[in-house]
């Protein structure tokens, strides 16, 4: 049953990076990629967030997976990495929390009753932190390849799967 | 010779500027701007400093043994994701490298990518719809919920499309997205349907999320294009600060 309802969030998960992917057009060839990219990143983020991870940590690990798995990607399929990374970590990008912070701080600004302003401050400040962290782990998370390898094109970089162009 | 060797060049700086504001406005990051731009310039023989800001490119081409060093600035395009644009130019230049195209092919692939189709209107529509469905279905929605995330989606992208044809500024275009997508979704909250109707009032939204401006203004910051990721930081901002506006505006009309 557990295994069932892990299942089931996998394919929204790739779902919602399928979304984005078309949103921002990548090229068709891509988009089953990008399906599992975004599964198995969000799928990693959820599993560690259930272990007690907490949503930034969670987020780091599921960002350098995609990230990973987009090196290897982009030589398969002939598109730079980033094309498959992007639309993969979308759905772990904090939106809900950034606007969240931005109506909190519209809210603070015509409410004058003490506690419910400290408490809205709080919720504010929490939400605007955990956006910029979660943001900021996610962009260090899929370039992690990248500076571990200290190339500066990803196609330099050895891979094992790689087919000749 | 003299002539043609300098219209040449200066086809060579067209191009490389042209492939720069088709890149900043395709949604890639400065980084990679700037290794393709000097990718394709090397192939020819040259060096290629650039200058890279949110709406204009500044691109010196220079060689020392020919003595020869030109400056041109362009506009970059109007913002916009396109990743066939970018994974297309990422091949080209590598097969500029490989093959040793000449710059005639270079302007001829550029003017076929330009003409490279989008995916159809509503496979787009119904797809990032899907995707707002997921999101609500991932906070624990049930059916209910889903389908209403689904249809707010749908509507809302479709609003925010129209407006972006009638060319209103893009920050208002997702402002009217945003109060549509929640307009529907809050309905069945002032009329309390279904178990969590919230759940489908926060996610229908999610489909507007500056992702692209944000991970880049963190990917540009990293490697130290300090100036660029703040500028595509605030841009971010703005967005999201629309978003939250577009929430507002519904939220104090159902007075939920």
């Amino acid at each position: 049953m557990e295994l069932l309802v892990f299942f089931e969030k996998w394919i929204w998960l790739g779902f919602a990076a399928i979304g984005f992917a078309i949103l921002f057009n990548v090229p068709l060839r891509t988009l089953w990629v990008i399906f599992l990219m975004g599964a198995l990143g969000g799928a990693l983020k959820l599993f560690i967030m259930k272990l007690g991870g907490g949503i930034i940590i969670g987020s780091f690990f599921g960002a350098v997976l995609v990230g990973i798995l987009s090196i290897g990607a982009g030589h398969y399929k002939h598109s730079p990495p980033f094309v498959f990374a992007i639309p993969s970590v979308i759905p772990m990008v904090p939106g809900a929390f950034a606007y969240r912070m931005m109506l909190g701080l519209v809210r603070l600004t015509n409410n004058t009753d003490q506690t419910t302003f400290s408490q809205l401050l709080n919720d504010t400040v929490d939400n605007g932190l955990k956006a910029f962290f979660v943001l900021l782990v996610l962009a260090l998370g899929v370039s992690t390849p990248m500076l571990i390898t200290r190339q500066q094109s990803a196609k330099n970089i050895k891979v094992p799967l790689k087919k000749d162009r | 010779m003299e002539h043609s060797d300098e219209e040449k060049n200066s086809e060579l700086c067209k191009l490389l500027l042209e492939v720069g504001s088709l890149l900043m406005g395709s949604g890639a990051n400065s980084a990679r701007i700037r290794i393709t731009i000097q990718r394709i310039a090397n192939a020819y023989g040259y060096d290629a400093e650039l200058l890279i800001t949110h709406r204009a490119l500044m691109l010196s081409v220079y060689n020392d043994e020919k003595d020869f060093f030109v400056s041109r600035l362009k506009r970059t395009l109007p913002h916009g994701a396109n990743f066939k644009m970018v994974s297309g130019i990422s091949r080209m230049s590598w097969q500029i490298v490989d093959e040793k195209w000449n710059l005639a092919q270079v302007r001829q692939e550029i003017v076929r990518l330009k003409t490279v189709a989008h995916y159809p209107r509503l496979v787009t529509l119904s797809m990032v719809a899907l995707a707002g469905a997921s999101f609500c279905r991932l906070f624990g929605g049930g059916y209910m919920e889903v389908m209403v995330a689904f249809v707010a989606t749908f509507i809302g992208l479709f609003v925010r499309q129209e407006a972006a044809k009638k060319a209103f500024n893009p920050y208002l275009c997702i402002y009217f997205a945003a109060l549509t997508s929640s307009l529907i979704a809050g309905l069945p909250v002032k009329l309390n349907l279904g178990a969590h109707p919230d759940y489908a009032f926060a996610t229908s939204v999610l489909y507007l999320i500056p992702g692209i401006p944000l991970i880049n203004s963190m990917s540009d910051l990293l490697d130290g294009n300090i100036m660029n990721g703040m500028v595509r930081g605030i841009n971010g901002l703005i967005i999201a600060f629309a978003i939250a506006m577009g929430l507002l505006s519904a939220i104090l009309t159902y007075n939920i």
